[in-house]
């Protein structure tokens, strides 16, 4: 029966599209976030690629893999940053309890260094993290890493710009994360099996970030200091290098 | 006087002529070949294999007459240092089946009594040394005895896989032809006007006769023969740093056609690492033109892994960035910084050694591609600057990182550089307006240099995108500083 065989391996492949498929899927780990498990049936998909592009810069967009980052490291997987926009802050990464370690950064000179990089990433079965507002890879590059990432036993993620949510592509997953007000964000699909495009769903942010400290309440004094005239200062002739000398 | 030492004598007849093929990957040995050497202003042959031997052509030919006879000839000069080399690579081998080696000039000395038990007998060691020996396409042939001149006498035409009894191996030195033994052509001419054929019709006569008619040199010879004097070559000790070389004097156009002698290059090298038993850190490439300057590549490696082909795939992506002279005349190879094996006696269940294996392999990767400079890992310290407490810093250097985990909210992004923010009537911008959210959270340090005192709060914008902003105390202006992604 041949024509069962191919049929049952084109289901078997990773990007065959099952119709009815609404079962939270066991290859996937979890977002860390209840409400984010359940919309995504289950969290990040594995062994694919996701997609995120956020409207806007600090909205939580890296913040919602903080957990993923976390199991990873922990497990002694290599977590690879590939040209991330900023310098990551390590004091951050390190009390979301991520081993600094198994972070490496990695830069690229040219959209052929990026893609050549972002496969043997995924080939090297590394957890990829790559920005692409560099460089704009096309379908055929992305379905490349598409193919190479269906080995990888981890997700993979690219971060991309908004506009390129209207270019198609073959990502497993396509989200787009937008700052609905301070602490909320909203999270909407483009893409995703089992789930119908352009469903959304709001995250409240921790409320941590709303601990306000009234300025007049602190135990210190915050004005400017003011130019001190007692007798005690230095002379005006002795540079500070000069005393380290 | 007998010791219970077995020597093996390992004869490379065409040694020569190896040691230029080895490197050549498009003269197969169904072409008639052969090395020259000039002596006396004749060029004679040296070396030749099979199939220009069926053309008649022989050692000590003049090459006027061996092109005559054969015309299809491929000849090479003969080359010393080459030939050196490759009996270096050749005594690495075989120091992986004995511990005591001697290099002879176109041959090796083991001593195999002491390993007869680790191969589970001279048979299955004789058998892996051949094999080993013909992979690196090696001509060979063997001969056995009690000392080593005795063996290098016994070498017959053929790789013997045995080692023949006691009793033979006497019998076959004693059988041995005078004709073999180190002398004088002035000693041979009396061997023969006095009717000695053998090395047995040499021993029979009495030592004080043979010393009246012979030298001293030929009375040592003989008292090596028959071990009444201890064999004096200086055993082989691998060298502590690798080097060797190619030289190809028609020259390489490409990079493709670089990469043959580069294999072999490396397969020689792992074969060092083998026998040192130990994973290579660095590895030097430098490729000389016939003029102008060389060209050097440095390979930064994890030593996680040992194989040729990683290297040559490391090698190779290497390659692809730097621009090469246009012909290439010697390709060498060097390596001095080595550590042990990791030890291997890891969890049977655990897969963190692969993991760790897997990681330094792309790390080697990316690194050889992307050059050491595109790769870095973070730093953390205790620092109060955020600038200071957060680095990028080289993936090769060794840095501890301390910290204490704090639980106040920082960014997960830093600016390279602080960004100026605008305090303008009680409202801040930063291209919109923001809003202070928390704080502030003061920071102090560097107060032995320039003193630097900064509040930090937590802002937002309308959109909800949220900064991480400071007062400067002493200059009182607002800078943003991170980003919370």
């Amino acid at each position: 029966m041949p024509e069962k065989s191919l049929l049952n391996n084109l289901l078997s492949r990773q990007d065959t599209w099952k119709g009815h498929q609404y079962h939270l899927s066991k290859n996937s780990i979890s977002t860390g976030n209840d409400h984010i498990d359940k919309f995504l049936l289950g969290g990040w998909p594995l062994s694919a690629i996701t997609e995120v592009s956020a409207r806007q810069n600090g909205i939580g967009e890296l913040s919602l893999l903080l957990p993923v980052l976390k199991h990873y490291t922990n497990k002694g997987k290599l977590c690879v940053w590939l040209d991330p926009p900023y310098e990551p802050y390590a004091p951050c990464l390190a009390d979301a309890e991520i081993l600094l370690d198994k972070i490496l950064i990695v830069r690229s000179k040219n959209t052929k260094e990026w893609l050549w990089a972002a496969e043997q990433i995924i080939q090297g079965n590394a957890l990829l993290f790559a920005w692409t507002h560099q460089i704009n890879p096309n379908y055929t590059a992305l379905r490349k890493l598409q193919l190479a990432a269906t080995d990888n036993l981890s997700p993979t993620f690219l971060f991309r710009e908004i506009s390129s949510i209207k270019v198609p592509s073959p990502a497993s997953l396509r989200i787009e994360i937008e700052g609905v007000r301070t602490n909320i964000m909203s999270l909407l699909i483009h893409k995703f099996k089992g789930k119908v495009p352009g469903t959304r769903i709001r995250i409240n942010l921790s409320n941590k970030l709303l601990e306000r400290t009234l300025l007049n309440k602190l135990p210190v004094n915050i004005r400017p200091p003011k130019q001190y005239k007692g007798t005690f200062s230095l002379p005006a002739t002795v540079k500070p290098q000069h005393l380290n000398a | 006087m007998h010791n219970k030492n077995i020597w093996l004598y390992l004869k490379f007849p065409l040694l020569a002529l190896e040691s230029v093929l080895i490197y050549q990957s498009e003269l197969s040995s169904d072409k008639p070949l052969a090395i020259i050497s000039s002596h006396k202003n004749v060029r004679r042959i040296v070396c030749c294999n099979d199939a220009s031997k069926q053309w008649g052509v022989e050692p000590e030919l003049s090459l006027t007459t061996s092109l005559a006879i054969c015309p299809d000839l491929v000849t090479f000069t003969e080359n010393y240092s080459q030939e050196k080399l490759l009996l270096q690579q050749l005594a690495l081998i075989a120091y992986r089946f004995s511990p005591e080696v001697i290099i002879d000039t176109a041959g090796l000395w083991l001593e195999i009594s002491s390993c007869e038990h680790l191969f589970n007998g001279y048979e299955n060691l004789l058998k892996q040394l051949h094999e080993q020996l013909l992979q690196q396409k090696i001509n060979v042939v063997n001969g056995i005895g009690k000392n080593p001149l005795a063996a290098k006498l016994t070498c017959s035409d053929e790789f013997q896989k045995t080692v023949p009894k006691k009793c033979e191996i006497h019998s076959n030195l004693m059988a041995t032809r005078l004709d073999n033994l180190p002398s004088t052509p002035k000693q041979q001419r009396s061997f023969k006007q006095l009717g000695l054929n053998t090395i047995q019709d040499l021993l029979k006569l009495p030592r004080c006769a043979l010393s009246q008619r012979f030298d001293q040199v030929l009375m040592d010879t003989l008292g090596l023969l028959v071990g009444e004097k201890t064999f004096t070559g200086d055993r082989f000790k691998p060298p502590q740093s690798f080097y060797n070389e190619v030289q190809n004097p028609q020259g390489l156009y490409s990079k493709e056609s670089l990469l043959f002698p580069m294999r072999t290059l490396l397969q020689q090298f792992c074969q060092y690492l083998a026998v040192l038993q130990c994973h290579s850190l660095q590895l030097e490439w430098t490729f000389e033109p016939l003029l102008g300057k060389h060209q050097k590549i440095i390979l930064s490696l994890s030593g996680s892994n040992n194989s040729w082909s990683n290297f040559l795939n490391l090698s190779r992506l290497k390659l692809e960035r730097i621009d090469l002279p246009q012909s290439i005349e010697r390709i060498s190879l060097s390596s001095n910084k080595f550590i042990d094996m990791p030890d291997l006696n890891v969890d049977l269940f655990n897969n963190q050694f692969d993991l760790n294996k897997e990681e330094k392999g792309l790390i080697d990767n990316l690194s050889a591609r992307l050059g050491l400079e595109a790769l870095s890992k973070l730093i953390i310290s205790n620092e109060y600057l955020p600038e200071k407490a957060s680095t990028l810093e080289p993936i090769h250097q060794n840095l501890d990182s301390k910290y204490i985990i704090s639980k106040s909210y920082k960014p997960i992004w830093l600016l390279a550089e602080p960004s100026p923010a605008k305090w303008y009537k009680k409202q801040l911008y930063w291209g919109k307006p923001l809003k202070i959210l928390s704080g502030p959270e003061r920071l102090c340090g560097n107060w032995w240099q320039s003193e630097q005192k900064r509040d930090y709060y937590l802002v937002s914008d309308s959109e909800g995108s949220r900064y991480w902003i400071f007062r400067e105390l002493l200059s009182n202006q607002w800078f943003v500083h991170g980003v919370f992604a």
